[in-house]
């Protein structure tokens, strides 16, 4: 146990920088830094609020149809898919991807300690995901309902507990998963197409389940009666897809009576006991995974395979160059694959296809728009490749990316203008991915048109270049350098979220506008505008980068 | 050929004086060695050099260029290995070759010559179609000082050279820089080792605590001091 609280206290420090945070606000230099960037996470609060807000009316929707479980089922399961899917993320480069492994794994401690510790922290990174999302759904139900004192005592034990199920999940599925993928030169890129692919299965499968059991219970002749005799009705069809998240919201929905301790002493106990389960697995299964990762990066170029100087050699501009590296460098690490090319083809997929299973609803509703207004797809489309921009985080993570090999950049000659360009560059090709998963998800559900296409397309990509370029300039300003794991650089990277935010204002600036514009100028001319505003905004920021760079390529230590 | 006036860095708000008042010139042609203890300032220097850190005062002129204020003039005259190899685990041997032969603007025809040569000549050609993070540290360096070379640098300056290289290819380098050297080139390079500094080095400067206590020909420095005999006795004595 002491070996476990050891470790688990090292890596807490190590993955959430406790001692170099505290270093940091000593040397009064920093200090100022910490505080801007704790204002600028308040002002993503705004546009969580209108989430709230809007969380607000569906309490009410579910209250007047007397199923009011029905909105703590939303949250949990919300909550814990969130976690079960950032899990599956965290868990690989956690367990089988740090640095710091090359260390723990030689020394005379079992693979459940090393596992029970970095569990531990991933619990911690899990509350940050889990807790946005599951508090609103706790405070509206108990506020409004006006619950009383054993309510707010079970949320706590809940919310507390709420990601140990889903990560022990994800844990034993990438455990196994690791095993049985440990085999070959390009066993990263197997095992991260196989976890896209899993992803998008899984969420085809959610929204399966979902949809056959809302259409099995409108069914029946007598639902409406059904409806008003059990309050619980919809959450013990709907439930059924994911159970722990059913017992949650019957133990809050019941807490007056003793079905509501049982079903929370069933949510805590199968946590207990599949954590415990999870421990005994890891000890025959975490090592498998593991040793052939080490092995593969510490081997000393056993396979190596002669290759001609003349046929391997040719000169490239410098700013095609820096692209083609950071390209490589995108495709090669799992993390950044999995998080930004894999993102930006998943995403797309996952939206086209919960439009599919979601039932023919809506299907009708957007060929009817298709026929009347097929401009708008194009418009949507545009807006969902720009914001799209922000999320693959390519920008916002360019020069923490660098880490400990920014001297490199450094000490080349090379012009502030082709690093500029060329990591545009690397973030517009992945954009094309997006923009191709986009195309193909969407002409399996409508007929595309050419001029549809051609405008997604450009537009598309003219928008995620100052979308990259918001990313380049907070990243500059504070690149993260000193990371151990690449996750620490891209999932872990505050720059990230404060990108998504000055993007979300951004595109929200422009979405607003175009809003008002339309119906009073001609819908060709929308797009006209558009473009200016890209093209206008690249040059801009192009301005801001370049003095941008040069300073911090400067003072940078 | 490299000129420093007068230049300073401290740390913690100027608590920590890492390099005070340094003035070198290491002329067009030479071989410079540059000794000291740990922590007296050696690398900090280096890196004002080639423009990774900003000294607090005092300037640093490359080919009459000054460094930080026409930087990429001042950085295509020079190439620089640092003390660990830290490059793109990720890529490609040849990769990251042919990354650093872009960033120089070096045709196809004189990278094919100029890696073909020091590939063979520190004999890691076979593992160019690997990923870097499968070499070992010597591998590394050996990787990072043919990037360094491809471009024929003015001024090439290498913190710790020697670490992590096997016999024949220190060998090998020392005999590089000879003959860069021999080609009118300059060579700034910080060691601990004593006996490469002293047979191989035109001149010697030797910091302590972020001061220049010395600088001169062997010759010179044997002059200054009093346990004559080897390099070894005048660098305690001046250190201590």
């Amino acid at each position: 146990m002491e070996k476990i609280i050891s470790l688990t206290k090292t890596d807490f420090n190590v993955t959430f920088g406790l001692s170099s945070m505290a270093y940091n606000f000593k040397n009064k230099k920093n200090r100022w830094q910490i505080i801007v960037f704790g204002l600028a996470m308040l002002s993503i609060l705004p546009s969580y609020f209108l989430l709230v807000k809007s969380l607000d009316a569906i309490y009410d929707i579910y209250s007047q149809i007397g199923q009011r479980p029905m909105f703590l089922l939303s949250g949990f399961l919300m909550a814990q898919i969130t976690v079960f899917v950032f899990g599956i993320l965290y868990v690989m480069s956690k367990y089988y991807f740090s640095n710091d492994l090359v260390q723990l794994v030689p020394l005379p401690i079992k693979p459940s300690h090393i596992l029970g510790s970095k569990f531990a922290t991933l619990m911690i990174s899990e509350y940050l995901t889990s807790l946005p999302v599951i508090l609103p759904f706790i405070f509206i139900y108990g506020i409004k309902g006006g619950e009383g004192i054993i309510y707010w005592i079970y949320s706590l034990l809940l919310v507390a507990t709420l990601p140990v199920i889903p990560l022990v999940l994800s844990s034993i599925l990438v455990m196994f998963f690791m095993k049985y993928t440990n085999i070959g030169r390009k066993k990263d890129l197997i095992r991260t197409l196989s976890a896209v692919l899993f992803v998008v299965l899984l969420v085809y499968v959610q929204f399966k389940i979902n949809s056959m059991a809302q259409k099995a219970l409108l069914q029946g002749d007598d639902f409406l009666a059904n409806l008003v005799r059990d309050s619980n009705l919809l959450v013990k069809n709907l439930g059924l897809g994911f159970p722990p998240s059913m017992w949650a919201s019957l133990s809050l929905s019941n807490y007056l009576n003793m079905t509501g301790l049982l079903y929370l002493l069933i949510f805590v106990g199968v946590g207990i006991l599949s954590f415990m389960a999870m421990m005994l697995l890891s000890e025959g299964l975490f090592f498998d995974g593991l040793i052939g990762n080490i092995e593969g990066s510490a081997s000393k170029g056993k396979t190596r395979r002669r290759l001609s100087i003349r046929d391997s050699t040719r000169q490239t501009k410098p700013y095609l160059a820096l692209a083609k590296k950071e390209i490589i460098m995108l495709f090669k690490t799992p993390i950044y694959l999995f998080n930004s090319i894999g993102g930006v083809i998943i995403v797309p997929i996952i939206m086209v296809m919960s439009a599919v299973s979601g039932g023919g609803g809506d299907m009708d509703s957007i060929a009817r728009l298709l026929e009347t207004k097929p401009e708008f797809v194009a418009l949507a489309g545009i807006g969902f490749i720009t914001v799209m921009g922000m999320l693959n985080s390519v920008g916002a993570t360019t020069f923490s990316r660098e880490g400990k090999n920014l001297w490199i950049q450094r000490v080349l000659p090379i012009k502030t203008r082709d690093q500029i360009i060329g990591r545009i560059l690397s973030s517009v090709a992945i954009q094309v991915l997006g923009l191709a998963a986009l195309l193909v998800a969407l002409a399996f559900v409508m007929k595309l048109e050419i001029s549809m296409i051609v405008l997604i397309v450009v537009l598309g990509l003219l928008g995620s270049v100052p979308m990259t370029q918001l990313g380049m300039v907070v990243d500059i300003i504070r690149p993260l350098l000193t990371w151990t794991n690449p996750q620490q650089a891209m999932k872990q990277n505050l720059n990230v979220l404060f990108g998504m935010g000055l993007g979300i204002l951004y595109a929200g600036g422009i979405g607003l506008l175009i809003f008002n514009l339309i119906g009073r100028i001609d819908i060709s001319f929308v797009f006209v505008v558009l473009a200016g505003i890209f093209v206008v905004s690249t040059i801009v920021l192009y301005y801001v980068l370049e003095k941008l760079i040069v300073k911090q390529f400067e003072v940078l230590e | 050929m490299l000129q420093l006036n007068s230049i300073s860095k401290s740390y913690n708000k100027g608590a920590i004086k890492a390099v005070d008042n340094i003035s070198l010139d290491i002329r067009s042609g030479e071989i410079f060695g540059f000794l000291g203890p740990n922590g007296a300032g050696k690398t900090t220097t280096i890196k004002m050099i080639v423009g990774l850190l900003k000294p607090d005062s005092g300037d640093i002129t490359i080919g009459g260029v000054n460094v930080w204020e026409e930087p990429l003039k001042a950085k295509s005259m020079i190439s620089y290995v640092p003390d660990s190899p830290e490059i793109y685990d990720r890529l490609k041997g040849i990769g990251y070759l042919n990354f650093i032969a872009d960033m120089y603007g070096i045709s196809k025809d004189k990278r094919e010559e100029k890696i073909e040569y020091y590939l063979d000549m520190f004999d890691i050609k076979d593992a160019m179609g690997d990923i870097i993070g499968s070499y070992s540290r010597g591998m590394k360096q050996k990787l990072v000082l043919t990037g360094a070379l491809i471009n024929e640098p003015e001024l090439f300056i290498l913190d710790e050279p020697m670490v992590g290289l096997d016999p024949k290819s220190s060998f090998n380098l020392k005999e590089t820089m000879r003959q860069m050297r021999d080609g009118g080139k300059t060579i700034f390079f910080s060691t601990h080792i004593l006996e490469v500094a002293e047979k191989f080095c035109d001149r010697i400067a030797i910091i302590n605590e972020g001061k220049i206590v010395t600088v001169g020909t062997m010759d010179e420095l044997r002059s200054h001091a009093k346990e004559r005999e080897t390099l070894e006795n005048i660098f305690l004595e001046l250190t201590e």
